[in-house]
């Protein structure tokens, strides 16, 4: 019984990548055209509630390096930035925070990745403020006392204490910052601490 | 030094600076290696460890510092009061919620040498966990120190002029809806 539904949802999702082929008329799905906002307007009595289509954004002109194949190549970023480029990391986000793809945005694998982490260390030390997840109607969250931090790895709320910090020659130590970033450029001179 | 005659230039050599630091979104480890320097006195050339040459440190905004990684979390502060079961265990976060001032008192006290100076050179560290100094010793500061680390801007705190001059690195195709 439970085979046979599988086998039968198995096959609705086939005949559903078959209906949304090139076979499929337009009428099927309204033109999707770029970035839109809701707009709602109070007039006296009536509200209105309209979406308004906003500029894409195109890529700056004249890219240092045009023969690159990720957008990190073509502007020379490839080893050079880090959580507190929030000029940059802020292109490849959504408005509520989450990543965009990554066949949309055009990023090789490993720099969407590194871009990934560093959208969420930015995220956790707060300098994304208005880009916080959207909450349901009418929900108050409590106020905690944040906490300042910076290079944060993992989430605060999944990390235990370390309790036993172990022998001299076998020390538990913390974790900062990201090994996804042990290539970046330091132009300080001092070498990169990945575990304090 | 053609003013000065020799008792002068030595008040002047040996007299005790009040310094500032401010503590805000600071690792309080960097906080702590700035203030026991000052406070043993090993940034001056005149050093020597029986001339108390150390000076006054005032760290403000302690309960704003800001840990690396995810230390609020996983530090571990331990003591024992003495008695059988008396080991107890606080989280960094819990620790500066019961006390915002303990985390850089404790870097500090670790970071003085371990003699009996320790104390006397504790007593000449001053420690608010907000903006607000007592007059008496806000007459006495001599000189800020600049912070250890460099505060990353956050997204709003950036002019529109300046996210405009930043240049777009990739460009959406043209039926893409976020």
């Amino acid at each position: 019984m439970a085979a046979l539904n599988v086998l039968l949802s198995g096959c609705g999702r086939f005949l559903r990548g078959l209906l949304t082929g090139p076979t499929v008329t337009n009428w099927a799905r309204p033109p999707a055209r770029a970035f839109r906002e809701v707009v709602e307007i109070q007039e006296g009595k009536t509200t209105i509630l309209e979406g308004r289509i906003t500029g894409t954004p195109k890529e700056s002109p004249n890219p240092p390096n045009p023969s690159g194949q990720c957008p990190i190549c073509r502007w020379n970023l490839k080893h050079r930035y880090s959580y507190e480029d929030v000029l940059l990391l802020s292109q490849f986000i959504r408005p509520h925070g989450g990543m965009l793809p990554r066949r949309i945005t055009g990023l090789c694998q490993e720099e969407h990745r590194k871009i990934e982490e560093c959208v969420k260390m930015a995220h956790r030390a707060g300098l994304l403020p208005n880009h916080r997840p959207k909450l349901p109607e009418g929900f108050v969250p409590k106020t905690r006392p944040r906490l300042n931090r910076y290079l944060t790895r993992w989430s605060p709320r999944s990390v235990k204490p370390i309790y036993n910090k172990g022998r001299r020659w076998n020390k538990v130590r913390m974790a900062v910052g990201s090994p996804l970033l042990k290539d970046n450029v330091s132009y300080t001179g001092r070498p990169l601490v990945l575990y304090h | 030094m053609a003013g000065l005659s020799r008792a002068p230039q030595q008040w002047a050599t040996f007299a005790r600076v009040w310094y500032l630091l401010d503590g805000k979104m600071q690792p309080p480890g960097k906080l702590a290696a700035l203030a026991s320097v000052r406070l043993q006195g090993l940034h001056k050339p005149v050093y020597h460890q029986l001339s108390d040459c150390g000076d006054h440190v005032v760290i403000m905004n302690t309960r704003h510092i800001a840990f690396s990684g995810n230390k609020w979390e996983q530090k571990v502060y331990s003591s024992h009061t003495g008695y059988p079961g008396g080991f107890k265990q606080v989280t960094a976060s819990q620790l500066h919620q019961k006390d915002p001032v303990a985390i850089v008192k404790l870097a500090i006290y670790g970071m003085l040498p371990k003699n009996l100076h320790r104390r006397t050179l504790m007593q000449r560290l001053h420690l608010f966990p907000d903006e607000d100094i007592p007059e008496d010793i806000l007459k006495n500061l001599t000189e800020e120190l600049p912070q250890p680390r460099k505060v990353p801007r956050r997204l709003d705190e950036y002019t529109q002029e300046e996210i405009e001059a930043f240049p777009r690195v990739w460009s959406p195709p043209e039926d893409y809806r976020l």
